[in-house]
C-alpha cells in the first residue's frame, strides 16, 4: 500500500466532501502537498435515466430530459426537441426559435453567475459567493416570469415553445439585463485586481492547447486554452445563425482564464439577448403536430453552459423512443481534469475541479456491455437496485 | 491580648484578599467574564461579516440574535461525542481541554480593567508568545492524534503556518517593549498611559504586521489554511465532535479576545483613554471591538492563500518589514534623545 | 483589497435576504404551482394521465362521471396536463406552499358533486 521509499499516501475526495456539490469519488495520491496521481471514479449519480426514456412517451420525455441537470435543463430539452423535430421533419416558426434562444441565453447567464459564486467559495472567498448569488436572483426572477419556474423551465414543446413573450416581459428582461451588465462589468474589472484570488488561479490547473484537443475537452475549459470552438458558431441551431456574437477565448490555459472566459460569456449572452429581443419576429409560437414520430435516427448538438451536449435518438415508429443516449459536456472534461491536477497542490484541487464547472448529474451514464457477444443493454433504476441488493447478499 | 487580635485581623485580611483574588480570577475580570466577552465578540463578528455580505447573520435567538453563540455552545455540549477507535486516546482527549486553558492563562496577563493585569511579572510578554506557540503545537497534536488523513494534513499545515507568523509577530512585539523599556505587558500599558501617547504612533508598520500575523494565528481568512473547509473538510478539527468541539470552538473565540486584547495593550494604550470618568473596562471593550471589526472586514475581503504562498510571503515580506520597523524605531529613539 | 468599496456600500444597504416565513414571498403571476381541476368540465378522456411524466394524476371511475386525484408528492409541476386537456379543465395556480404534515394532506381529490 505505502511504498516506504516514496512517502505517498492516498487522499479520498468524495463522495461526500465540502468541495463537491455533487457526489463523485476522486482518489488522489499525494506526496506531502503535491498531487502525484488521481483516479476518477464516476457513477455515484447514475439514475437509470436512459432506460427511463424507453418507457415513456415523447411528451413525457420532454420533462424527463430536462431533469438530467437542473442548471442545463434548457440545453438538454433543446437538444431533445431538435432531435424529435428533425425526425418528424418539421420547420418550427421563427418566433419560437428566437424565444428558445432567449431562454437558452438566460440560462447561460444563470449558470455562469452561479459558477462565479461557487469558484469564489472554493477558494474561501465567501463574499464573492454571496454577491454573485444575489445577482443571480435577477435572472431567476426573469425565468419565473417568462417560463413559470426558476429552474427546470420546461419552456419547449415538440413543435415550438409553450409560452409567448409579452411586451411587459420583454421590458422586464431588458431592465434585468441592464442591471446584470453593470454588475458583470464590475466583476470583470474587480476579479483580475483581487490579488489573493489571482494568486490561487493564475498558473493553476494548466491545460495546454494540444492536450485540450487530445483529451476532448469542451466548453469554456477548451476555450480558455485558446481554441475557438463553440457549437453555436460551428453548427448553428435555433436563432444563432442570425444573431451576431463573438466566441470568447483566452490564452492563459489556467483557472484564471476559465473565470474570465465565463465572465465574458455572460456579457456576450446579454448582447445576444438584447439583439434577439429587438429582432423578435411575430407569428405563432408552435405548430400543432400529430402524435407519433416516424422511425429513424438522429444526433443533435447544443452548446450547454458547460460545453457541447450531444444527444442521440433512435425511433422505431411507436410513441416511445427505442434508444436515447446522452453525452453531457462534463463527461468529456474529466480526462482533462486528470491532466490538469497532476503536479499541483492539494489546495488547488477544489478550484481545479470547480473550474470545469462539473455537473455530476449530467455525467453519469452507464451501459452494460458483454464483451464476447458485443451485446449491450440498459438497466432501469429498480433493476440496478435489485442487483445491488443481491450483490450485497440481502 | 492585643497581639492575638492583630494575628486574627491579619488572618482575616489574608483570607479576604485571597477570596477577592479567587473571585477576580473566576468571575470578573476572570474566566466567566472572559467567556461572556468571547461569545459576545463572536456575535459581533458574525453580524458584521454578514452585513458586509449584504445578508443578516444571526437575528432570531435572543434580542437581535445575541444569544446565538450561547445556543451554539450549548448545542455542541449536548451532542454525542464520537471518538473513532483508531485515535490516540490520551492526546485526543487532552487537546480540547489544554487548548482552552492556553488563551485563558494568557488573558490573565493582559490589563483589562485597569493598567495592571490580574497577574503580571517581568517577561510576561515572552510568556504570552510562548503560550500562543503552544496553541499551534496543540493544533498539530490534535490533527496528528486523530489519525485521519484530513486531520493530519490540517495539523501539518497548522505547524507550518506557525513557522510563518511567529517570527514577524514576536519581532513586532519588541517595538512597544523597546519603547517602554520592559517586557511586561502591564508596564507597557503603564508607559503609554503615563506618557499620554499610544505606541502605534511610533510603530505603525509594526501594528500592520501584527494584525496580519494575528490573522494567521487565529486561523482566519486569508490564512484559515489549517481548517480550509473546501479542501480538507475541517482540517485538524475534523474528528472532534460534541463536547470536545465545543471546548475547541470556545478556545478559538477566547483567542480572538486574546489577540485583540494584546494588540490593544501593546499598541493602542490598553484600558485607558482621554476622558477620565469612563472606566477602564469600557475603553478596553471599545478598542477591542474596533479590532474585531477590522478582523471581520479582512475576513470578508480576501480569498484563502495556499500554505506555500503564506510561508514564503511571510518570510519574504513580513520578516524584513518587522526588522525594518525595529531599526527605524531605534534610530528615532536615538535621534530623539540626542 | 479590490472589493473594499463594495463592502462599505453593503453596510448601508438593506440585506438582500427575504425573511421567510415572516416576510411572505409574492409569486410572480404565471408561476407554475398548484394544479386545480374543474371537475365539472372534465369529460374523463384520460389524455392528461397519459401525458403526465410523473404519473401524478389518477382517474377514479370511468368516463364523464369520473373523479380525479392529484398527488402532490409525485407532481413535478410541469404543466403538461394544462396544455393537453381538450376542455381546458385544468389550470395551474401560483400557490407554492403545499407542504403537509400528514400523508392524507398530500393527495387532493377533485370530486363531482353528487346529484341525487
Amino acid at each position: 500500500m505505502k511504498n516506504l521509499s516514496e512517502n505517498t499516501f492516498s487522499v479520498p475526495f468524495g463522495p461526500q466532501h465540502p468541495a463537491l456539490k455533487e457526489p463523485e469519488n476522486f482518489m488522489f495520491t499525494v506526496d506531502g502537498e503535491r498531487v502525484v496521481d488521481v483516479k476518477i471514479r464516476l457513477g455515484y449519480v447514475h439514475r437509470g435515466g436512459e432506460k427511463a426514456f424507453e418507457a415513456r412517451t415523447y411528451t413525457q420525455g420532454l420533462y424527463l430530459v430536462e431533469r438530467i441537470c437542473g442548471i442545463c435543463a434548457m440545453a438538454h430539452q433543446l437538444c431533445y426537441v431538435n432531435n424529435v423535430e428533425a425526425l418528424i421533419d418539421v420547420e418550427i416558426p421563427r418566433r419560437a426559435d428566437y424565444i428558445r434562444t432567449i431562454i437558452a441565453e438566460l440560462e447561460r447567464i444563470h449558470s455562469h453567475l452561479l459558477w462565479v459564486g461557487v469558484a469564489g467559495h472554493e477558494v474561501g472567498w465567501d463574499t464573492l459567493f454571496m454577491y454573485a448569488w444575489r445577482d443571480r436572483e435577477v435572472v431567476l426572477d426573469l425565468m419565473e416570469l417568462t417560463t413559470g419556474n426558476r429552474v427546470l423551465h420546461a419552456s419547449n414543446t415538440i413543435g415550438g415553445v409553450r409560452r409567448d413573450l409579452t411586451s411587459e416581459m420583454i421590458s422586464r428582461i431588458r431592465k434585468g439585463m441592464k442591471l446584470l451588465k453593470e454588475r458583470t462589468n464590475y466583476y470583470k474589472a474587480m476579479i483580475p485586481k483581487e490579488r489573493t484570488l489571482m494568486k490561487r488561479a493564475v498558473g493553476v490547473g494548466v491545460l495546454k492547447p494540444q492536450d485540450a484537443v487530445a483529451l476532448c475537452a469542451v466548453g469554456p475549459t477548451l476555450r480558455a486554452s485558446g481554441i475557438k470552438r463553440d457549437v453555436r458558431r460551428d453548427d448553428p441551431y435555433s436563432a444563432y445563425d442570425e444573431t451576431p456574437f463573438d466566441v470568447i477565448t483566452y490564452d492563459g490555459c489556467d483557472v484564471a482564464s476559465r473565470v474570465l472566459v465565463r465572465v465574458d460569456e455572460i456579457l456576450e449572452s446579454i448582447k445576444i439577448l438584447n439583439y434577439a429581443l429587438e429582432h423578435l419576429p411575430s407569428g405563432p409560437i408552435a405548430v400543432r403536430l400529430p402524435r407519433g414520430v416516424p422511425a429513424g435516427e438522429n444526433v443533435s448538438m447544443v452548446e450547454a453552459p458547460r460545453g457541447e451536449d450531444i444527444h442521440y435518438l433512435k425511433s422505431n415508429g411507436t410513441d416511445k423512443p427505442e434508444r436515447y443516449k446522452v453525452r453531457a459536456p462534463t463527461l468529456a472534461n474529466w480526462p482533462a481534469v486528470g491532466a490538469m491536477i497532476k503536479g499541483g497542490y492539494i489546495a488547488d484541487i477544489p478550484i481545479v475541479l470547480a473550474a470545469i464547472d462539473p455537473c455530476m448529474s449530467c455525467t453519469d451514464r452507464m451501459t452494460f456491455t458483454e464483451v464476447n457477444s458485443a451485446k449491450s443493454w440498459q438497466w432501469s433504476r429498480d433493476e440496478l437496485r435489485r442487483y445491488s441488493l443481491k450483490w450485497r447478499g440481502k | 491580648m492585643v497581639a492575638r487580635r492583630a494575628e486574627e485581623v491579619f488572618l482575616e485580611m489574608a483570607w479576604e484578599v485571597g477570596l477577592l483574588a479567587l473571585l477576580s480570577a473566576l468571575i470578573y475580570p476572570g474566566i466567566i467574564f472572559l467567556v461572556v466577552i468571547a461569545l459576545f465578540y463572536q456575535w459581533v463578528d458574525r453580524r458584521f461579516y454578514a452585513k458586509l455580505q449584504n445578508r443578516y447573520g444571526p437575528i432570531y435567538t435572543g434580542p437581535r440574535g445575541i444569544l446565538q453563540p450561547v445556543a451554539d455552545l450549548i448545542k455542541l455540549l449536548a451532542k454525542e461525542d464520537i471518538e473513532p477507535s483508531a485515535v490516540d486516546k490520551q492526546i485526543f482527549r487532552a487537546v480540547p481541554v489544554l487548548i482552552l486553558t492556553m488563551p485563558l492563562t494568557a488573558l490573565f496577563m493582559i490589563p483589562i480593567t485597569g493598567t495592571w493585569a490580574l497577574a503580571s511579572f517581568e517577561g510576561d510578554l515572552i510568556f504570552i508568545i510562548f503560550l500562543m506557540t503552544l496553541i499551534a503545537i496543540l493544533a498539530f497534536l490534535g490533527g496528528w492524534s486523530s489519525t485521519n488523513i484530513f486531520s493530519t494534513l490540517g495539523g501539518m499545515r497548522a505547524a507550518l503556518q506557525a513557522l510563518g507568523y511567529e517570527v514577524p509577530m514576536a519581532v513586532s512585539f519588541m517595538g512597544p517593549a523597546i519603547l517602554a523599556g520592559s517586557l511586561s505587558v502591564s508596564k507597557i500599558v503603564q508607559w503609554q498611559a503615563s506618557h499620554g501617547l499610544w505606541a502605534i504612533l511610533l510603530n505603525p508598520l509594526g501594528f500592520g504586521i501584527v494584525i496580519v500575523a494575528f490573522l494567521a494565528e487565529l486561523e482566519r481568512i486569508p490564512f484559515d489554511i489549517p481548517e480550509a473547509e473546501t479542501e480538507i473538510v475541517a482540517g485538524w478539527q475534523t474528528e472532534f465532535s460534541g463536547r470536545k468541539l465545543a471546548l475547541i470552538r470556545l478556545a478559538l473565540d477566547l483567542e480572538l479576545v486574546l489577540a485583540s486584547g494584546l494588540v490593544t495593550a501593546l499598541f493602542l494604550g490598553g484600558p485607558t483613554g482621554p476622558i477620565p470618568i469612563i472606566p477602564g473596562i469600557a475603553w478596553f471593550m471599545i478598542k477591542t471591538l474596533v479590532l474585531v471589526l477590522i478582523f471581520s472586514n479582512l475576513r470578508a475581503l480576501f480569498a484563502r492563500f495556499r500554505i506555500d504562498q503564506m510561508v514564503s510571503g511571510s518570510w519574504k515580506y513580513l520578516v524584513p518589514l518587522s526588522i525594518l520597523q525595529i531599526v527605524m524605531l531605534e534610530l528615532l529613539l536615538g535621534w530623539l534623545s540626542f | 483589497m479590490a472589493m473594499q468599496n463594495e463592502l462599505v456600500k453593503s453596510l448601508a444597504k438593506k440585506p438582500a435576504t427575504l425573511l421567510y416565513p415572516f416576510e411572505k414571498y409574492d409569486s410572480i403571476p404565471g408561476s407554475r404551482g398548484k394544479v386545480v381541476i374543474d371537475i365539472t368540465k372534465c369529460i374523463g378522456c384520460g389524455l392528461c394521465i397519459r401525458d403526465c411524466p410523473a404519473f401524478a394524476l389518477e382517474m377514479v371511475g370511468k368516463g364523464p362521471t369520473c373523479d380525479m386525484k392529484w398527488y402532490i408528492t409525485r407532481c413535478v409541476f410541469c404543466g403538461q396536463c394544462v396544455e393537453t386537456c381538450p376542455r381546458s379543465a385544468i389550470i395551474q395556480e401560483t400557490t407554492y406552499d403545499l407542504a403537509g404534515a400528514e400523508k392524507a394532506a398530500l393527495v387532493i381529490e377533485y370530486k363531482r358533486p353528487k346529484s341525487s
